[in-house]
């Protein structure tokens, strides 16, 4: 009997040692402990963490949701794994998403009164270059002064968000929205297209596509293979004419770039003007899923959309349960601090 | 004359009193970071110790009570960061953050009920004697006692850092682990003792902010204090006496930006107070260009850590 059994014994454990164990322990342990936090705070955990997934993926308006902020989170996890490529660590994708809101609305109030298609291409083009300047600050601080990034564009992030109040409550106040701070409503021209009638909208499409293109690039072209050569040994890249510094400027302002895409998407959407809140937290939870992919591309994209999973049933539970919206903030940490737990211990089980 | 000279004290003191908070985790973060361990998870260890320090401030009736709670609640979170790093070896950079969104997420969901409380407060020195020294009492009567904590940590840490055994061997910690084991130490207890070190600070620091400077307690409320003191950490050359000017340039820009508010200058506050990560982050900038030239004592432990991303 044993003799029969023990290959697949053999089998099951080296599998357990691998990745996919790594992924399944995770998940238990994950399962585990949001069912913890549940019961912790008195609520009938199980019927809960049903409703959790059913307020995901339940029915095809709650798997809308899901998609609608499965967009920002797609993008701002890109704006942390290209830099990722080069060894940086930016936490900025909270920032360049409301410099992209910021400056893709400054587009729109400037041209308000142009065709869609016209203003459109404004409105995306101011929004890529908010966001790109909030990356290449950063960028430019660390080539030229040594400044390290985390920092940085942590710091950045409050400016960012400071930026946008300061024009809802002041130049750009909609004068006419009763004291309430926010911009006019954006016209029909610079409402990005949404589909089968639902609030997805285009900002999915485009992080689906820039996943896509950045893992082709990064993996099969001679500039992916630069950043390889740049983040392991700089001195060795500059002597094949490869510049770290401008490497550096690049993937921030790449990054930064995308995340501005996801700011003006959510003030165009979600929002249709420009608001105080416009989106907080998307940034963070970006940074989050983009470790949890291992900075890979395309494992960001389903990272993603059960990320954005969490954030819409937590939205339906605070609807229908009355748990308050940090409870999503919680169990997405519990959700990293397990993965680089797991993560860790298997790397160094490897090593060993 | 003599009112630009009130003016100037009043500006000092008002920014000694809102640098406090910050102070302490910068003196927190530096003790950490001198073992070779970076947490950018103090911001949301100040949170969770502001609301938990305003909480039970609020339950039990004694300040002091939820200075003492706000400095375990950072403490006990600071062990979330102790065990990702040194049990699972994962990256510091990422656990921090780690510990960040759970200090801010759990201080929200907590804290709901205790918005808006009021509380009683430590209290200040304008009730002893020291309100009654002529021309500086007016002065020292606003100031607190956790601005007084505060301040006697800076010779305390420095004594035990430059002047014992102990603080000899922390330092050499995060310096070289390898040459810490070399001579037949482990590091471990001692990034332990310096995490958790920090963790107190960050709570007490939370405390500060919470129960003594506002007496108020709001969601998010440090608004990016812990991660101000990181970067300031590191303009303070890792050296607890220069905690201080370091982190009142932070205090320095938070009342400047009270002050023109209540002049009236045609500012918008929300463009005022981005003075409070400007300047910080401009001297940062200053501050790098010291330390490409010579080090600027930074831990060499600690260049391994900004240098690796995952």
């Amino acid at each position: 009997m044993t003799t029969i059994t023990q290959p697949f014994v053999r089998f099951g454990l080296r599998l357990l040692g691998g990745p996919t164990g790594a992924v399944l322990v995770m998940t238990a342990t994950f399962v585990v402990a949001a069912l913890a936090f549940f019961a912790i705070n008195g609520r009938e955990s199980i019927p809960l963490f049903q409703e959790m997934v059913m307020g995901a993926f339940g029915d095809s308006y709650s798997f809308s949701e899901t998609l609608v902020k499965t967009a920002p989170i797609l993008l701002t996890a890109l704006a942390v794994a290209l830099p990722a490529r080069l060894g940086l660590i930016s936490v900025g994708g909270e920032g360049q998403l409301y410099l992209g809101a910021l400056f893709g609305t400054g587009a729109v109030l400037a041209a308000v009164d142009q065709p869609g298609w016209l203003l459109m291409p404004l409105m995306l083009a101011g929004a890529m270059a908010g966001g790109a300047l909030w990356g290449v600050i950063p960028g430019l601080l660390k080539t030229r002064l040594g400044v390290n990034e985390t920092i940085s564009t942590l710091l950045l992030n409050y400016v960012g968000v400071l930026l946008v109040s300061f024009v809802v409550h002041g130049p750009w106040k909609n004068p006419n929205s009763l004291g309430w701070p926010a911009t006019i409503e954006f016209p029909e021209g610079a409402i990005l297209p949404q589909f089968f009638d639902t609030r997805v909208h285009m900002g999915l499409v485009f992080g689906v596509v820039a996943a896509i293109v950045l893992h082709i690039l990064v993996t099969r072209s001679r500039w992916g293979l630069g950043l390889q050569v740049s983040r392991s040994n700089p001195r060795v890249g500059a002597t094949a004419g490869i510049s770290y510094e401008r490497n550096v400027l690049i993937v921030m302002a790449v990054g930064g770039l995308l995340a501005g895409l996801a700011g003006i998407a959510e003030a165009s959407v979600i929002q249709n003007r420009l608001q105080d809140g416009l989106a907080s937290g998307y940034g963070m939870t970006g940074f989050l899923v983009a470790w949890l992919a291992g900075q890979h591309f395309l494992r960001i994209i389903p990272l993603s959309v059960l990320m954005g999973g969490l954030l819409a049933s937590a939205d339906s539970l605070q609807l229908y349960a009355q748990l308050p919206k940090a409870s999503a903030d919680i169990l997405q940490a519990l959700l990293f601090i397990i993965v680089l737990a797991v993560a860790s211990l298997w790397a160094r089980r490897r090593e060993a | 004359m003599e009112s630009f000279i009130t003016e100037l004290l009043t500006l000092l003191f008002a920014a000694l009193r809102s640098a406090t908070p910050v102070l302490a985790v910068v003196l927190g973060e530096a003790m950490t970071q001198r073992s070779g361990v970076i947490n950018l998870g103090v911001e949301g260890q100040m949170l969770l110790g502001a609301m938990t320090g305003f909480a039970v401030a609020s339950v039990t009736g004694d300040p002091w009570l939820g200075v003492l709670a706000a400095c375990g609640a950072g403490t006990a979170l600071s062990m979330v960061h102790a065990t990702l790093v040194l049990g699972c070896g994962a990256n510091q950079i990422a656990s921090g953050v780690a510990v960040l969104i759970l200090g801010g997420g759990l201080s929200a969901y907590y804290g709901i009920p205790f918005v808006g409380d009021k509380i009683d407060t430590l209290g200040n020195l304008n009730q002893t004697f020291v309100s009654d020294i002529p021309l500086l009492g007016q002065f020292l009567g606003p100031i607190t006692p956790t601005v007084l904590i505060t301040l006697l940590a800076i010779p305390a840490i420095s004594i035990f850092l430059f002047r014992t055994r102990l603080g000899l061997r922390w330092r050499s910690t995060g310096e070289s682990q390898d040459i810490t084991r070399n001579l037949g130490h482990n590091p471990v207890p001692y990034q332990l003792a310096a995490i958790a070190f920090g963790g107190l600070m960050s709570g007490f620091a939370g405390a500060a902010l919470a129960v003594d400077y506002t007496a108020n307690w709001v969601e998010g409320m440090t608004a990016g204090r812990g991660l101000v003191a990181v970067g300031l950490v590191i303009v303070a050359r890792w050296n607890p006496w220069y905690a201080l000017p370091a982190a009142l340039l932070f205090g320095a820009s938070e009342a400047l930006n009270l002050k023109l508010q209540s002049w009236g200058v045609d500012i918008s506050p929300y463009l005022l107070a981005t003075l409070p990560y400007l300047i910080p982050l401009s001297v940062l900038m200053l501050s790098y260009r010291g330390l490409r030239a010579s080090g600027g004592g930074m831990p060499a432990g600690l260049r391994v850590v900004f240098q690796s991303a995952r």
